[in-house]
């Protein structure tokens, strides 16, 4: 084998603290190794022509470049390989920055590490075999999951392309958190009113298929050809026969179930349809408030209903859909506040969330958009909203910033002044964050046109003074102590991750970090895909934002869908598990084991059985190969000999620097 | 009627439908069994049960897949059939299980170990003490004072799975505690000291892989990992690393499997303590994951499966 090595300095990236220079001259004594050198930035064009030439000169059938992680170049130069007219496969990257020159400052230790790097590298390519790529079917169907104005966003946007959107959502209404604003931010307009013509877009396009009330049960397969099980969850209505008349919620006899839509300021009937905009505009029974279901006997609304759509009896129903990608979009959710012990959340009725005031203040919800307190139903002549409720606090291990409840207390404070004019309103904040585009000015007008005073203070208490509240806290900017004695406190709480989060990431394999946000495959470069393929990502699952950003991604996540499914076929990685049927003793642990039924039992002709690896199935985790007590299954490119081959380099490292 | 009598009556009935019925008879000399192979009611005779009856008869199951067989098992070595059952390397419906509540049965190393058999003339076997006759005279052998390590700490007298017993149900009689006592011995050492004593005593290997062919589970046998080019796991070299890596291999291979049927050491000519090494990692396996090997048929071995949460280990608070 005559192998290549190629030493990258990137700048002073590596050079800084490894001898690039000292490693490429090293690599130059390893078996195999024919040509090697350092350049200052191998990825560069000059740098991947110096590869090409040197495979035609010195007749390389192998290449080792010592430069960054994989994740960043591996594509890079097994493209530049295949172009110098090789084998993409024949190539590995020893990884001499992030594991080496970023970690520690020791020269020569970086150096020596780089040195021995490299040798197993070496010792690995020169056990490697061409592999070649096949080719499956993509299956254009998109999943879009969260149907809040991220999921919508995307469902439009992919089912405009021509794909087929199967738009799955929790609630019984598509509209997510926006449904439920008053206003939005900084254009103070109506939040139905623009929402709405999109859910009718939704709801009537004939590409999309909505599931609402349903949730996802389990994902197999892999991008291209997911198979989805859908719950849809038991409504008690027949949404075909439901027409959304009412007449079962103005009859329903138990009037006090948890009302959703209205977080809670108010009650709703057992039987409901959630808001009066609600698509698809179809009733559903909570059966936990439900009499038929509570004590057994009740039927008012089976009676009332003219055409026959209530049934008791139903159950819930698992849905198999089959797609090629999914667009995961399910939004956040908000801390408990009753965890903000310090500010009698859920103790005392007049400190509510900023969510529950938005109903207060919107003209469809319980109140008709007059502000009341909760306590005695009268007008507030003073509210004190409270930013970071729970955001940007080391103590309740939720040190990240919330996004846009900066933006919302100014608007629900500018809304306020306008519903009350002989309000007073004061904000207690931390730092007012307005980065995008209008939104410092909108601070500017609430402050300013609109008198609202800004404490910039954290507050430590919150205790009832007759009918009152009284809020305590300092004034950073005067250095004292200020308590203002108020009718109403709002709290700004945290966003957390959607319920469930976690269980979902697990379903879809996706990485989520400590919080249960989603993890983008890169901060930077790539903000809506993740680490798994055919999996992308809009909107506030993936962190808090705003609605401008969530909508953003979700047209950025559709067009992932639509450049992903331009291909008629996909390119599968060669780089699976194998069988060597002759060394397989037909155990088949390693179809137990595999995460992805990748393996199936195969009966040779003469009749002995034998695993066989499914090669679209295969992601290449490797995990059948650790438990197959044989070694007959094997991860082509990192089998059992090479990752020998790489530890017995590393062996003779040793042995070399022990004997002197 | 004894014992015997119920397993020759058994083994009649049952024999015609049958290839064969695997059992026990004397062996080369009075203190040696041999696995017998009852193929016609002649052979039933030559049927014995005593505590000579030494031998794991299931390691024969995983070859004979696909054709009926009936086998004589005791409670240590049904464990393993429930095992080979719950990993799909045999099927129930091929096999007839005669079940044998037993007492123990000797250690015929510790019985060496005492007194010189090579000139013995003969062995006679009472319920507590085995007798043997030597030129110098009668020697009286306490039974538990030979029986083999494992009886020691026996649960499972009876057999876990059987179509026929033979004999009344026997409830466990042996302390659990005395287990792991040996392997709590070595964990207390040090890091060093655990592998020099591990090296002392695994020099001794000869790589002739008699714990390997005696083994119930290990059904690779002649594609055994140790023995294979490709993959090269281990060299030909005699030294003590790859004798080491080949037990480090062996014990790794029957993690949450092994059901300390002791069949490894019991098979080894050097006398190497292998069931150390294996009760160690069921220990391990069962403080890990909850779980006894060879137990429940229903029961899916840990590590032969694919959980995205191990509910015996809480990695995250939901």
């Amino acid at each position: 084998m005559r192998i290549g090595v190629f030493v990258c300095h990137c700048g002073t990236n590596i050079d800084g603290t490894v001898d690039s220079h000292q490693v490429a001259e090293e690599a130059k004594k390893f078996p195999h190794v024919v040509y090697a050198t350092d350049y200052l930035y191998t990825c560069s064009e000059p740098g991947q022509q110096e590869i090409q030439q040197a495979v035609g000169e010195h007749d390389l059938d192998g290449v080792v470049v010592a430069a960054c992680s994989p994740r960043m170049h591996e594509n890079t130069f097994r493209r530049t390989i295949e172009r110098a007219g090789l084998n993409r496969y024949m190539f590995e990257m020893a990884n001499i920055r992030e594991h080496c020159s970023w970690i520690g400052e020791d020269r020569e230790a970086n150096t020596h590490k780089a040195i021995e790097l490299v040798r197993m590298a070496v010792a690995k390519v020169a056990n490697h075999v061409h592999l070649h790529p096949s080719y499956f079917e993509v299956n254009k169907r998109v999943l879009v999951i969260g149907a809040g104005v991220a999921g919508m966003q995307a469902a439009l946007d992919c089912a405009d392309g021509g794909l087929d959107v199967v738009l799955v959502e929790k609630k019984s209404s598509i509209g997510g958190r926006m449904a439920q604003l008053d206003k939005t931010f900084p254009t103070v307009d109506c939040s139905i009113c623009i929402l709405g013509p999109k859910m009718v877009d939704v709801g009537q396009h004939e590409k999309i298929k909505l599931c609402t009330y349903s949730e996802i049960e389990d994902i197999s397969g892999y991008v291209g050809n997911y198979t989805v099980n859908i719950r849809r969850k038991a409504t008690y209505v027949d949404w075909g026969k439901c027409t959304g008349c009412g007449l079962c919620m103005e009859k329903c006899p138990s009037k006090k179930a948890y009302d959703y839509h209205n977080e809670g300021i108010a009650d709703t009937t057992a039987i409901n349809i959630s808001f009066p905009q609600a698509i698809p505009k179809k009733a559903t029974i909570d059966p936990e408030y439900c009499r038929q279901f509570t004590k057994g006997k009740c039927g008012v609304c089976a009676k009332v209903c003219p055409l026959g759509a209530i049934d008791y009896e139903m159950e819930d129903e698992i849905v198999a859909e089959e797609v090629g990608a999914i667009i995961v979009a399910t939004g956040y959710g908000l801390l408990n506040m009753e965890e903000l012990g310090e500010y009698g959340a859920g103790r005392y009725p007049d400190v509510i969330t900023g969510i529950q005031y938005e109903r207060f203040l919107n003209a469809s919800g319980p109140t008709q958009g007059h502000v009341v307190r909760p306590s005695d139903g009268e007008e507030p002549k003073r509210v004190v909203f409270i930013s970071c409720a729970g955001s940007r606090d080391a103590s309740l291990d939720r040190p990240y910033c919330s996004n846009f409840c900066c933006m919302y207390i100014a608007k629900q404070a500018i809304l306020t002044r306008d519903h009350i004019p002989d309000s007073e309103v004061y904000v207690f904040y931390m730092d007012t964050r307005s980065p995008s585009k209008g939104y410092e000015e909108f601070i500017r007008r609430a402050q300013e046109e609109y008198g609202v005073q800004y404490v910039r203070g954290r507050v430590s208490r919150i205790y009832p003074k007759g009918k009152r509240m009284v809020v305590r806290g300092a004034d950073t900017l005067l250095g004292t102590q200020v308590e203002v004695e108020t009718d109403l406190v709002v709290l700004a709480t945290a966003a957390t991750c959607a319920p469930e989060a976690e269980e979902l990431a697990e379903k879809l394999r996706i990485s989520y970090d400590e919080y249960g946000f989603y993890m983008e495959s890169h901060p930077k470069l790539r903000p809506v895909e993740t680490n798994t393929s055919g999996v992308f990502l809009a909107g506030a699952c993936q962190g808090p934002k705003d609605i401008p950003a969530a909508v953003g991604q979700g047209s950025a996540a559709a067009s992932k869908v639509l450049s992903l499914f331009s291909k008629d076929q996909l390119e599968s990685d060669p780089q699976i598990a194998q069988v060597m049927e002759l060394r397989c003793v037909g155990c088949l642990k390693c179809a137990d084991t595999c995460p992805f039924q990748a393996i199936e039992e195969k009966e040779l002709p003469d009749g002995r059985v034998v695993g066989h690896v499914i090669e679209t199935v295969c992601q290449g985790c490797g995990l059948c190969t650790s438990i197959c007590p044989s070694g007959a299954i094997q991860l082509q490119q990192c089998t059992d000999n090479q990752l020998i081959a790489e530890v017995e380099a590393l062996c003779q490292a040793w042995r070399e620097r022990s004997s002197g | 009627m004894a014992i015997l009598d119920k397993l020759k009556d058994g083994v009649q009935r049952e024999l015609e439908g049958l290839e064969f019925v695997i059992g026990w008879e004397q062996g080369y000399d009075p203190l040696h069994a041999s696995p017998l192979f009852i193929r016609t009611p002649g052979d039933i005779d030559r049927l014995i049960w005593n505590p000579l009856c030494v031998h794991n008869l299931a390691s024969y199951l995983p070859s004979l897949k696909g054709r009926r067989v009936g086998i004589l098992l005791k409670g240590c070595d049904s464990r393993s059939v429930i095992q080979l059952l719950q990993e799909g390397l045999i099927k129930r419906e091929e096999i007839v299980i005669f079940g044998i509540p037993c007492r123990g049965v000797v250690d015929l190393s510790k019985i060496k170990s005492r007194i010189d058999t090579s000139q013995m003339r003969a062995v006679s076997l009472m319920d507590d003490a085995v007798v043997i006759e030597i030129p110098q005279g009668r020697e009286e052998i306490p039974l538990d004072d030979v029986l083999a390590t494992k009886c020691l700490s026996c649960q499972y007298p009876t057999p876990l799975i059987y179509d026929h017993l033979a004999g009344e149900v026997l409830p466990p009689q042996r302390p659990t505690e005395v287990l792991y006592k040996e392997v709590e011995v070595i964990e207390e050492l040090d890091v060093q000291d655990r592998l020099a004593h591990w090296e002392r005593e695994l020099d001794r290997c000869i790589r002739c892989y008699a714990c390997r062919n005696a083994c119930p589970l290990c059904v690779c046998q002649d594609y055994c990992a140790a023995e294979s080019r490709n993959p090269r796991w281990l060299s030909q070299r005699a030294g003590v690393s790859e004798k080491v890596m080949w037990h480090i291999m062996h014990a790794l291979h029957l993690a949450g499997r092994c059901t300390d049927c002791g069949e490894c050491e019991r098979a080894c000519p050097m006398d190497i303590p292998i069931q150390r090494i294996r009760r160690k990692i069921n220990k391990e396996i069962k403080e890990l994951f909850g779980y006894e090997a060879g137990v429940n048929p229903e029961d899916t071995p840990p590590l032969y499966t694919f959980k995205v949460e191990e509910p015996t280990i809480q990695e995250r608070e939901w």
